[in-house]
C-alpha cells in the first residue's frame, strides 16, 4: 500500500502495521464526532492555520492514516503538536469529522503510549498541578523600562486556587504522568 | 443581574495584567459589581491535548463552585469561555464520563453541577452594559481612528455551542468600537487562529502566524488592533517585534489595545488606569491623536 504525504513525498507502509484498536479508541474519544466518514475532500486542509506555515501537516490526511491504524509515523514526527486547535477544520468539514478532535485524541492516545509531549506543555501541567495556573505570576517591563508584578500594580494577590487535598491528588492522577 | 463572578483564568493574572487592570477599572464604572473568584484556576483547555480528562474536570469543577455560590461567571479569555461552553455540552451528551467526573469532583467535598451561566467580556459590555449606555458615557470620542476588530477564534468557534458572537454573524464587537466613536472596517480571515496555540511546537512558527495577522491589518489601513484574547494580546501585541524581525518586515508595527482598555480610554479614564503602559505595541500613536499623554 502506498500512501501520499507532505506533499510530493511518497512513503510505503507495510499492511501489517494496521490497527483497528486505533481508530475504535480514537473514535471513543471524538464521540459524538465521526472520522469514518471522511471522503478526503480536504476542506479541513484548506482552511488548517497549522498547514499555512507547516505545508507538512495536512489534516485530512492524518485523519485517513488514523482510519487505517497507521499512526505510528505520525506520533513518531511528534507533527500533531502542531495543531493550534483553532476548529476551523470542523467548520470546514462537511461530514462532521472534527479532524482536530481527533488529532487531540491522537495527543492523548500518544502521551498514554509513552510519547513526550513538547517541553513547554510539559510545564505547563506540572505548574497547573503545584501552582493552579500554567505558568507563575511573572514581572512585566513597562514602557517606561520599569518591572511591574501583581503587588506593584495594586492588584490582589494570587492565591493558590486549591486547597483541598482531593484537587491536588485529582490532578496528580489526571496529568502526573505526563511531567514525572 | 449585574453581579458576576471575575474569572481571570492563567494568562492574564501571571502576566496579561493590562487586561485584568482595566477591567476593573471600567466595568464597575458601567454599573458591572465584579467578585473575585480566587477558588476557579486553570480551566484546562491548554491541556487538553495531553489529557482530554483532565480538561473536562477542571472546567467542570469550576462551573459546579460557581454554581453553588449561584452567580454567573465572567470568563476574560476566550479560551476560559469557550472551554466552559464547550464542557457544559460535553457533559450533556456523555454519560458515562459525567459519572467519571462527578466521581473525581466528589473526593474533593464538590457535586457536579455545570448550570452556571457563563459570559464573555463582549457580552457584558455589548448585552448587559448595551452600546447606547456605552455611547451615552462617552467623553473621549476615538472619532477618526480606524480600528480592525479581532476577537481570536474561540469567540465563534467552534460553532455547535453557544458564544458571544453569532459565529455567522459576529457583530457586537464592531457595535461596541462604534459606540466609541471608532471606524470599523472589513479585513479577511477576522475569526483566524493567532497562533499562540502553535508555541510549545514551534515559536517560530508561531510567529510567522502572527506577522501575517499583523500584515494584513496593515495592509487594510487599520491605525489599530482591538482583542479581547490574553492569547491574541500575547501574540499580536507581545510579541510585534519578534515576528517583525522574524519575517525581516519593518512595516509589522501597529498599536494593538484590549477592548476594555478602549472602552476606559473613550469614557475618561487615565492611561495607567488601564493599563496601557504595559503594552509592548505602540499605543502612543493612537494616544496622541486623542490628545492623551502615556508618561504624566
Amino acid at each position: 500500500m502506498v500512501v501520499l504525504t507532505g506533499g510530493s513525498e511518497v512513503v510505503a507502509l507495510e499492511v501489517r502495521l494496521l490497527d483497528s484498536r486505533v481508530l475504535r479508541e480514537v473514535k471513543e474519544l471524538v464521540r459524538p464526532h465521526s472520522p469514518q466518514h471522511c471522503y478526503q475532500c480536504a476542506k479541513c486542509t484548506s482552511a488548517c492555520t497549522a498547514t499555512k506555515v507547516i505545508p507538512d501537516y495536512k489534516p485530512h490526511l492524518i485523519v485517513a492514516l488514523t482510519r487505517l491504524g497507521l499512526i505510528k509515523n505520525l506520533l513518531d514526527s511528534g507533527i500533531i503538536w502542531a495543531c493550534t486547535e483553532c476548529w476551523k477544520c470542523s467548520e470546514y468539514c462537511p461530514q462532521d469529522v472534527a479532524p482536530v478532535e481527533v488529532v487531540i485524541a491522537l495527543k492523548n492516545l500518544s502521551i498514554a503510549m509513552g510519547y513526550k509531549p513538547p517541553e513547554d506543555l510539559k510545564m505547563m501541567a506540572k505548574n497547573v498541578v503545584e501552582l493552579g495556573y500554567i505558568s507563575p505570576p511573572i514581572e512585566v517591563l513597562s514602557k517606561e523600562f520599569e518591572m511591574y508584578g501583581r503587588n506593584a500594580l495594586a492588584l490582589p494577590e494570587l492565591v493558590k486556587p486549591y486547597t483541598h487535598e482531593g484537587t491536588i491528588n485529582n490532578l496528580k492522577k489526571l496529568l502526573g504522568g505526563v511531567y514525572e | 443581574m449585574s453581579k458576576f463572578l471575575l474569572f481571570l483564568g492563567c494568562t492574564i493574572p501571571t502576566k496579561q495584567y493590562s487586561y485584568e487592570i482595566s477591567v476593573r477599572n471600567v466595568l464597575p464604572k458601567l454599573g458591572v459589581e465584579l467578585v473575585d473568584f480566587a477558588e476557579a484556576g486553570c480551566c484546562g483547555f491548554p491541556l487538553k491535548g495531553l489529557n482530554r480528562r483532565a480538561w473536562v474536570y477542571m472546567s467542570a469543577r469550576i462551573l459546579s463552585i460557581a454554581s453553588k455560590k449561584g452567580l454567573p461567571i465572567l470568563a476574560l479569555c476566550n479560551g476560559c469561555d469557550t472551554s466552559l461552553r464547550k464542557i457544559k455540552d460535553i457533559l450533556k451528551h456523555d454519560e458515562a464520563l459525567r459519572k467519571e467526573i462527578a466521581d473525581l469532583l466528589s473526593n474533593e467535598g464538590i457535586k457536579l453541577d455545570v448550570s452556571a451561566e457563563v459570559y464573555h467580556t463582549l457580552e457584558i459590555l455589548h448585552d448587559f452594559v448595551g452600546v447606547e449606555k456605552i455611547k451615552s458615557m462617552v467623553r473621549r470620542s476615538l472619532k477618526g481612528i480606524r480600528i480592525a476588530s479581532y476577537p481570536g477564534c474561540h469567540m465563534i468557534r467552534p460553532s455547535d455551542i453557544p458564544h458571544p458572537e453569532d459565529p455567522a454573524e459576529p457583530r457586537k464587537y464592531d457595535a461596541v468600537l462604534n459606540a466609541l466613536g471608532a471606524e470599523v472596517g472589513y479585513y479577511p480571515d477576522r475569526g483566524g487562529c493567532c497562533g499562540a496555540t502553535m508555541l510549545p511546537y514551534s515559536a517560530r512558527h508561531a510567529l510567522l502566524i502572527a506577522a501575517s495577522k499583523i500584515k494584513t491589518f496593515k495592509e487594510y489601513g487599520f491605525d489599530a488592533v482591538s482583542t479581547s484574547c490574553p492569547y491574541c494580546m500575547e501574540m499580536i501585541d507581545g510579541k510585534q517585534d519578534a515576528a517583525r524581525t522574524e519575517v525581516g518586515d519593518e512595516s509589522i508595527s501597529i498599536p494593538v489595545f484590549y477592548l476594555t482598555q478602549l472602552v476606559g480610554l473613550a469614557i475618561g479614564l487615565e492611561p495607567k488606569e488601564l493599563g496601557l503602559n504595559l503594552n509592548i505595541s505602540p499605543v502612543e500613536e493612537v494616544l496622541e491623536k486623542l490628545g492623551v499623554s502615556l508618561y504624566e
